[in-house]
């Protein structure tokens, strides 16, 4: 596995590293890493990244705005409308409508321009399914990576024999600042984490003003976002970058991509609204974060 | 000549104007997770049930009725949920500090209110008029011995976040990278690594 | 040449460029003015905006954090008006020489009033807009402000300073009292300022400890007294020592006019300064303290390259403290200070020249008449008097213009009781003539007027009516 390590001080890494192996591919205009520990078996990570693969590729046919012949093109030209869409259309619109209730509109499945735009939720949910499906494989340890947004489940280091089953997945936020250096770490699962007994988040999702916006839009006219949120998009966005970790994927990416749509008064919100923390790196590059990504 | 001057010093000062109003505008955000703490601590006040302790504050008169007008906007402004925090702890407090003494500064200690996150007294630091420090003086929580007063979030320093650097890690996150993207990423190289 | 005294060649020869630069050097002033217009606007810009840079709008969400926010802008926007007031009055060459001493000052005067009421209206509205947030009535919210923040008793001061000096400087009231009187209390504005400072860093939250609000305001406050320092208290030292000026004799030219000779040192450094003035001060008891502000009546004369010489004041009993100056003693030291203003070749924007001088208002003109270039034929010279006697100095003039090639009229006459508007005599204007009749190319020449308040205005006016721009007019005022 690669260290990254720190050129300022050089720290040494942890005696014994869990041993991990990943397999990667290509969907959504990104890339997907499935990461198990090593103690799992070659062919068992093979048949678990086929299936993720499969849900993936599943969804983009249906979702993808950049494929001319998907559901999602069809209903953005028009061609057949919303009650006559797919059952998970359907569904998923609902539950975005949901979210833009709960987010005072500062999260929208839809562009400025009217078009139905569902990208922003279903990478989330392609990662939940995804991970269910891990689940009822039977995998109990795994690291799900979906161009930067995690869900994870169980320990990296389960199986392999010294070091603890407890111990959670380290999730390193890059610097939107040089893409090349991490800014902070953040713990995912561990113990016992499967169960979900212990409360602790297994996702993280990161939204950027920078990269990719084009799914993001201020929400300066959002239903309930106010004066305020609208001064706090006007001119630039307030953030650069902004990480949600929480129990499920689908509340940490929306809240992320709600976040830097909606500024600080729907940080504010967020994080009296969920149980979730927050790393918001803002336009000039300073950092905001809730207590859980303090050392 | 003069026409030159006027329409000059004009852009000028628009532009200074203008200047000083945006980073204004920045700094509000800012303070409005600032001064969270209290606005936090009044909203549970609210849900809990431990408005008790607002109708305390409107008894003590004067400061308390400037206090809790201010407050009933529902605006959520930063200032004027710091100024309704400053009204419960001075009339918590029964201080009979006039304004003029609390422009001046020092601190005042807030009774304890039931919150979501368990039992909070507030202290705040008044320097010149101003709160300039919102502070949980008691926390108790019920599994957790102690814990912080919001989870609202915090302008904090690069140094203080969970160090990232010199830990491993075993996955990186980060606003989505293309696949073009992704080969030059951190992910990449961890992912190579355990191919 | 001239008869008393010999000119010395100015120091630099910048000033003797000759026709045909003026033009350009007066854009360049010009457009310094225009620069220091938007530099002052800039800063009283910049003061509010410190406030806004703080958030400050978020305060009208209230009526009494409206109020407050009002007080705290307008206090700002007047300590900035006070600051430039006193810069303006720091004699800072810079300003000095793009805009000139008496219009500097006049600016200086113009703010005092929007300054004071800018500085009240501060003190009124923070009353009112705390006791409102208190539920006090503002008399009381004034009380305990006094009473219990550190400070703020130093701020009241400030204030009943600074009504004070306003008050006083108004012109009605400085006409009822002596000069003397006026200038000690303007002296009060320096303790208006002091006394105003600490509450301003100490309870303004604006510019508590670690903001960059509060570097900005230490530089502005800084560098303004550092200014006045340097330019009205160091440079004069400096001057006073350097040239070692001591009274070599004192010469009655017309009944209540002498001419005051002095000696010196590097007097070629004040060589050039034409109608420039200078601020003397005659170390002698009685007199030391009281300073007058008069022009060179002459070039100085330089014995040697070492710029040892003589240079020359012509001075008319107008005050009691000029009357005094016709018993100063040889041998008295002299303190110096200047040049200052630009009643010289420095705000020539033309080739053509008209000077119009009254009284002793005429010595000035015959420094400038020595200094300033300009091609025969170019230059004319009015002189204004009630007798032949006042025209002071008239005969050196004629002999310059006479040299110079100038054409200079002598126009003597009581000051006409039927035309008020007139700054002729009776029988000039009984004759329908006014001033382009004597100056013919006067719409395309620098106009200089030195003399009494009130006839210069009438002059100017006359100028005006002949097709002047106010850009080509100069005049100093020579009331005192």
């Amino acid at each position: 596995m690669q260290r990254i390590s720190d050129p300022r001080t050089g720290a040494e890494a942890p005696p014994q590293p869990p041993s991990l192996r990943a397999r990667t591919f290509s969907c959504m205009g990104t890339v997907v890493s499935l990461t198990l520990p090593s103690a799992s078996g070659a062919d068992e990570l093979v048949a678990a990244t086929a299936v993720v693969e499969r849900l993936f590729a599943g969804l983009d046919e249906t979702f993808s705005l950049y494929r001319a012949d998907s559901e999602a093109s069809r209903l953005a030209r028009a061609e057949i409308k919303l009650p006559d869409a797919s059952g998970e259309m359907r569904r998923l619109y609902a539950d975005a409508v949901g979210w833009r209730l709960l987010t005072e509109g500062a999260f929208t499945p839809e562009r400025p321009d009217g078009v139905l735009d569902l990208s922003g939720i279903v990478k989330g949910y392609a990662i939940q399914e995804a991970g269910t499906s891990l689940l009822a494989l039977g995998l109990r340890d795994w690291c799900l990576n979906a161009g930067g947004d995690v869900l994870v489940s169980g320990s990296p280091g389960a199986g392999s024999p010294g070091s603890g089953s407890d111990e959670p997945w380290r999730a390193g936020i890059v610097d939107p600042q040089d893409r090349r250096t991490l800014i902070a770490g953040y713990p995912l699962g561990g113990a016992n984490s499967a169960n979900g007994a212990n409360g602790a988040n297994l996702a993280l999702a990161t939204s950027g003003s920078a990269e990719r916006g084009d799914h993001i839009w201020a929400a300066g006219a959002g239903a309930g976002a106010g004066a305020r949120a609208a001064s706090g998009v006007r001119g630039a966005p307030a953030f650069r970058q902004v990480s949600v970790a929480a129990a499920d994927i689908v509340t940490a990416d929306v809240l992320a991509t709600a976040i830097v749509a909606g500024g600080m008064p729907m940080l504010d919100r967020a994080t009296d609204g969920w149980n979730i923390e927050v790393l918001a790196v803002q336009a000039g590059g300073e950092l905001l974060a809730t207590p859980g990504f303090r050392r | 000549m003069r026409i030159r001057a006027a329409v000059s010093a004009a852009l000028a000062s628009a532009g200074i104007l203008l200047a000083g109003w945006q980073s204004g505008i920045h700094l509000e955000d800012t303070r409005s997770a600032a001064a969270s703490t209290s606005a936090g601590t009044n909203g549970a006040t609210g849900t809990t049930g431990a408005t008790g302790t607002t109708g305390a504050t409107g008894s003590t008169g004067a400061t308390g009725s400037s206090s809790s007008g201010s407050g009933s906007t529902d605006t959520g402004a930063s200032d004027k949920g710091s100024s309704a925090a400053a009204g419960t702890d001075s009339g918590a407090a029964a201080e009979p500090t006039t304004g003029a003494a609390a422009k001046a500064g020092g601190t005042y200690a807030g009774s304890v209110v039931q919150t979501r996150f368990g039992a909070v007294q507030v202290q705040i630091t008044v320097k010149a008029g101003a709160i300039t420090d919102v502070e949980a003086l008691q926390l108790t929580d019920d599994d957790r011995k102690s814990i912080q007063i919001s989870n609202r979030a915090a302008p904090l320093l690069r140094s203080e976040v969970l160090a990232a650097q010199s830990a491993d890690v075993q996955t990186i996150g980060g606003a989505t990278v293309t696949s073009v993207a992704y080969l030059n990423s951190l992910q990449a190289a961890l992912d190579a690594a355990n191919l | 040449m001239n008869t008393q005294l010999l000119p010395a060649l100015p120091a630099g020869s910048r000033d003797r460029k000759g026709p045909g630069s003026f033009r350009a050097r007066h854009r360049r002033r010009l457009f310094r003015t225009d620069l220091l217009t938007t530099a002052a606007w800039a800063s009283i810009a910049a003061a509010v905006a410190l406030w806004l840079a703080d958030g400050g709008t978020s305060e009208f969400s209230t009526l009494a954090g409206a109020v407050t926010a009002l007080g705290i802008v307008t206090g700002l926007a007047g300590m900035d008006l006070v600051l430039l007031m006193l810069l303006l009055a720091a004699r800072i060459p810079l300003i000095d020489q793009t805009v000139g001493h008496d219009r500097a000052l006049e600016f200086h005067r113009k703010l005092g009033k929007p300054s004071l009421y800018l500085l009240l209206a501060h003190g009124l509205l923070i009353a009112i807009g705390y006791g409102m947030a208190e539920g006090l009535d503002p008399v009381s919210e004034a009380v305990s402000l006094w009473v219990l923040v550190p400070d703020m008793w130093l701020a009241f001061i400030s204030m009943a300073l600074f009504i004070a000096v306003v008050v006083t400087s108004l012109v009605a009231v400085r006409r009822r009292f002596p000069y003397e009187f006026w200038y000690a209390v303007h002296l009060l504005t320096y303790a208006a300022v002091a006394t105003s400072l600490p509450h301003q860093f100490s309870v303004g939250g604006l510019f508590a400890e670690g903001t960059w609000q509060r570097w900005y305001w230490l530089a502005v406050c800084i560098a303004t007294g550092a200014a006045l320092l340097h330019y009205r208290v160091l440079e004069p030292v400096i001057a006073t020592f350097r040239h070692q000026l001591t009274v070599s004799r004192v010469v009655q030219v017309a009944p209540g006019v002498v001419s005051i000779e002095m000696h010196g040192l590097r007097l070629n450094e004040l060589a050039g300064a034409g109608g420039r003035f200078f601020i003397w001060r005659f170390l002698a008891p009685g007199l030391w303290w009281h300073p007058h502000p008069f022009s060179l009546s002459a070039e100085p004369l330089q014995f040697d390259a070492s710029g040892r010489g003589l240079l020359r004041i012509t001075v008319r009993n107008l005050g009691r403290g000029s009357a005094q100056l016709a018993g100063v003693k040889p041998g008295t030291k002299v303190a110096v200070e200047g040049p200052y203003g630009i009643f010289s070749t420095a705000a020539r924007s033309r080739d053509r020249v008209v000077m119009i001088g009254a009284g002793i208002g005429i010595t000035p003109l015959r420094a400038l008449l020595e200094s300033t270039p300009f091609a025969p034929g170019q230059a004319t010279v009015i002189l204004r008097g009630r007798s032949e006697q006042e025209l002071y100095l008239g005969d050196e003039i004629l002999e310059l213009a006479r040299n110079r090639g100038a054409t200079v009229f002598h126009l003597t006459g009581p000051r006409s009781a039927r035309h008020t508007g007139s700054w002729l005599p009776d029988s000039a204007t009984d004759a329908g003539h006014r001033l382009a009749d004597y100056a013919p190319g006067i719409a395309d020449a620098d106009v200089y007027v030195c003399g009494p308040g009130a006839w210069a205005r009438n002059v100017l006016e006359d100028a005006r009516a002949a097709g002047v721009r106010e850009d080509q007019l100069h005049y100093e005022r020579f009331d005192w």
